[in-house]
This record gives C-alpha cells, structure tokens and sequence, in this order.
C-alpha cells in the first residue's frame, strides 16, 4: 500500500522536485562563487559571511516552497475528487493519512540530500579562513527539518476541508495584518506581542527558520 | 433469508432541504437489488452512507453482517464501489489505477483485471483523464470487479453511457455474479435497465423508501382497474389504492400489491370490476412516486 502512495506521490511532485534537487544543489555551490577559485592564499572572513547572509534567505525561502509544494500535491487530488476515492478504500482514514504524510516526508529527503551534496562540493571548492567553519551537514539538517516543519503544518491544513483551511489560514492572516498594523490602529505592544508569539513561537518548530542558515559560519 | 445490507430507522440530514427519515432496507445476500429513485429521492446518500462515507444522525446499518460505521474498512474490503462520478485520480494512466486500487485488496484478481482490460479494450498507458466516459465507466466497473467482492454497490453505473458500453458494463457484472453469487445494489433512475436485470427492487423518493419488495411482485402487483359503482370509501381492501380517477361511469384505480383472487373483494362492497390492465414497471414506479407524494388519506 505504501509502495502505491509513494510512487503516486513521485508521479504527482516530481517536477517541483526535480526542480528543487537542481536549486538545492546549485545555492551552496552559488554561495561560494564570490570567493572560490579567486587564487588568494587569504580571504578575508568578513566577506565569506557577507556571502553566506546574502544566500542564507534562499535556503529558508526553498525549504518553505518545498514543504508547501508537497502539502498541496498530497491532497489536492483528493480535494477534486472530494475524497471519495481516499475514503472508499479499506483503509482506516488516520492509516491512509499517516502514508500519505511518509510518502511526502520521504520525497523531502531528495532536496535535503542534493543540497548536502552541493554543499560538500561548495565547501571543498574554497579555503576556509581561519577561525571559521564549513557546516554542510548542518545545513541540510536545518534545511530537511524546515521543510518538514512547513510541509507538516500545510499537510494538516491541507487534509482537512476547503473551509477549514479558509479558516485557519484567514485567522493566521488576521494576526499578521494586525501584528503589521498595531501602530496605527492603537493595539498594546503586549497584545501584539503575544499574537507573534502565537503565530511563530508557539509551535517551537517554526523558531527554527529564524536561526542562521550559514554553510560557512564562526 | 440472510441480508447483506440491513439499515434501521436510517436518518441523515443535510441542512434544512434534505433529509434521510426511517430508511429501512433489507437487501438479500445474494440478490441484484435495484435501488430505484427520481434523481435527488436520497439514493446517492444512502449509499454513501451504506460506505461508511457519511456518519448517519440516527439508525442502525449492517453491511455483510458487520456493524457500519464500525468495522467500515472490513467492509469496505469486500465490498466493490462504483460511484455516481468517477473517483479515480485522473493523473494516473489506466495501468497506474489498477496498481494503485490492486495494493488496497488482498483478493484482488490480476488475471481477471488484465482479462476485463482486454475485453474493455482499454489502453494501459493511456491517462485517466483522457478517457472517454464510456471508457472510464468500464475502468470504474473493472477496479470494482477484479478486487473479488462479496457485494457490489454501483451507483448510476450506467448513466450517460451508449448502449453497447451500457451492455459490456452490465454483461461483467451478471457474468461475476452467476461466477460467485455476489449481492449487487444497484441504484439507477432507469427503470427498464434495472426490470431486466434485478431480482428485487427498493423505490426511494424524498429521503424515504417508499417500497421494498421482489421484482416479480412489483413487475405484476401494480394494475389498473376500471371499476363501475366503487363506494366513496374503500373498507380495508386487501391490495393498496396508488390513484383513483373518474373514467366515464366507472373509475380508474391503480393499485399495488394485486393478485387475481382479490377481484371478488369488488363483489364485497357492491362495485363491479370490469378491466385489470398491466402496467408497465415505469408506469408503476410513477403512480408509486404520485402516491408517496399525496398526504395520507
């Protein structure tokens, strides 16, 4: 059954990620050009990380695409058929759904393992000035567990109904309109404050895009 | 008699509009039950119900002997489902959704599927989507075969097909039947398709279900009388009165549930019965509906 769900998931998001191995693989590799095969002996640090900030945003910015673009492909043929077919077959909802979410999860190893790859390439292409570090692994850590994070949320989002859906995503919508807009419209700061808590901190995983995302960092 | 589908006091209710009130069905193993009603009568609902695909409000539902929604997915192991519109997803080429339905079943038959693809004359590695309807009716019929079931639910299965497609269609499913005495519930708005091929038959209108009974019983029971000096007020008679309307000095009345030694009741309350005309199974299935639909009197 979970062979099935696999290759019916591959067929339905092997473009975007095909498309999202080649830029996983290509932004360490990018991250680097400004200094990589400049033929100096010494490069100055404060540019390898004015390097790595400029591209750190990319990695957040795929990830996100990645775990967003897996959620809408793992239902969404299901939404147009209303889920007939999904619940028709002789399988518990929560089993179906818990495949369902493995087939996507799996499928999110491939970027995560492209961008690896890219960057073991990247950081073996340059030397690393004193005093700093080449963190290839961490990196595609923090990248697989990004998109999982993502892919998790809009997977739960996704599995319910269009209306809940509306719902939840017009409430996280209302928070960050108000959020933008405290000043003019006279909301506390505490108010504001924990309407951020809620949308980023309270489910700690979401902390995570906020870290560093640096292949080569102090 | 053991049934393969048995609901009581069945209730379901979408909003102000529509509603499922007191179905009870008794649907026998073994049998091509005809689940006859106008279009929006609740047919679709209940089924959906049957499968575990909504949650009634009220009532009781036993499908092969197991509780609905309970043990739905035993159930639905052995059952084979063919819904109004196809459900299938439309990416997959018509080898890709036997792979996929296959994995799901256990008694799933690869040789009987490849034998019914041929027979189809499907196209293996033609896409879902691209399928003609009739096409895609004999895919839809197919997965529900070849997984080998104890009952098959087929809603509309036939609807908006030509003829020769209606006629492979039907054709798989009679000759799977007389293979393994499998129960089919067949719901349709044609009449004359399910006279032909159904041993029992359930009419439902409004979310009720008017009648349940043998087809044989319903294809003879419903006649037209011409009745001369019939009493205003027909005393307990044995058969049920659909209609009544005057015809010349007489009235006509359609009734249900007639049989020829009730012509002496006529003698009984003074009135004399000169005609009894056959109807044909649409004609009584209409005068079935109008009677349902008249308060009571």
């Amino acid at each position: 059954m979970f062979r099935a769900i696999l290759l019916t998931q591959w067929k339905w998001s092997r473009l975007a990620i095909v498309a999202a191995i080649v830029l996983a693989f290509t932004i360490p590799i990018l991250s680097v050009q400004r200094f990589a095969g400049s033929g100096a002996e010494w490069i100055e640090g404060r540019i390898v990380l004015q390097s790595m900030r400029a591209f750190a945003g990319w990695y957040a910015l795929l990830a996100s695409a990645v775990g967003l673009g897996m959620a809408v492909t793992a239902w969404s043929a299901d939404h147009r058929g209303r889920h007939v077919y999904a619940l028709s077959l002789p399988v518990p909802r929560w089993q179906f759904a818990l495949m369902r979410f493995g087939a996507g999860a799996l499928m999110l190893l491939l970027p995560a393992l492209a961008l690896w790859a890219g960057a073991l390439l990247a950081t073996s292409s340059v030397s690393i000035p004193a005093g700093m570090q080449a963190f290839p692994g961490s990196i595609a850590v923090r990248f697989l567990l990004g998109s999982l994070v993502i892919y998790s949320l809009f997977f739960a989002i996704a599995s319910g109904t269009a209306r809940t859906a509306g719902w939840v995503l017009g409430g996280l919508l209302v928070i960050v309109a108000l959020v933008a807009f405290d000043s003019s419209i006279g909301l506390p700061d505490a108010i504001t404050n924990d309407l951020l808590d809620f949308v980023l901190a309270w489910p700690r995983a979401i902390e995570l895009f906020t870290g560093r995302w640096m292949l080569i960092d102090v | 008699m053991s049934l393969a589908i048995h609901t009581s006091d069945l209730a379901w209710r979408a909003g102000r509009d529509f509603a499922l009130r007191d179905v009870a069905l008794h649907v026998p193993a073994g049998s091509l039950y005809g689940f006859l009603g106008p279009n929006g009568s609740g047919k679709t609902t209940t089924i959906r119900l049957l499968l575990g695909l909504l949650r009634p409000a009220g009532g009781s539902i036993t499908v092969l002997g197991r509780p609905v929604p309970s043990a739905i997915s035993e159930v639905l192991a052995r059952t084979g489902y063919v819904p109004e519109r196809p459900h299938i997803y439309p990416t997959h080429t018509v080898g890709e959704a036997l792979d996929y339905h296959s994995a799901f079943y256990p008694a799933w038959s690869a040789d009987w599927a490849s034998e019914l693809v041929a027979g189809f004359r499907l196209d293996r590695a033609r896409r879902v989507s691209a399928l003609s309807k009739g096409e895609t009716g004999k895919l839809m019929i197919l997965l529900a075969l070849a997984q080998r079931p104890e009952l098959l639910v087929l809603d509309e299965p036939t609807d908006g097909l030509d003829p020769v497609v209606r006629r492979d269609v039907l054709g798989a499913v009679l000759e799977y039947v007389s293979q393994t005495g499998a129960t089919v519930f067949l719901s349709s708005h044609l009449v004359h398709e399910l006279e032909r091929i159904c041993d029992w038959v359930g009419v439902m209108d409004a979310g009720r279900l008017v009648t349940e009974m043998p087809m044989q019983r319903f294809k003879n029971g419903i006649k037209r009388l011409r009745v001369m000096e019939a009493p205003a007020e027909l005393s307990t008679p044995p058969f049920s009165v659909l209609s009544r309307q005057p015809n010349g000095a007489g009235e006509l009345m359609v009734v249900n549930g007639w049989e020829p030694a009730m012509s002496q009741y006529f003698e009984s309350v003074g009135a004399t019965l000169r005609e009894v005309a056959d109807l044909d199974l649409e004609e009584g299935f209409v005068e079935l509906l109008r009677a349902s639909r008249q308060p009571s009197r």
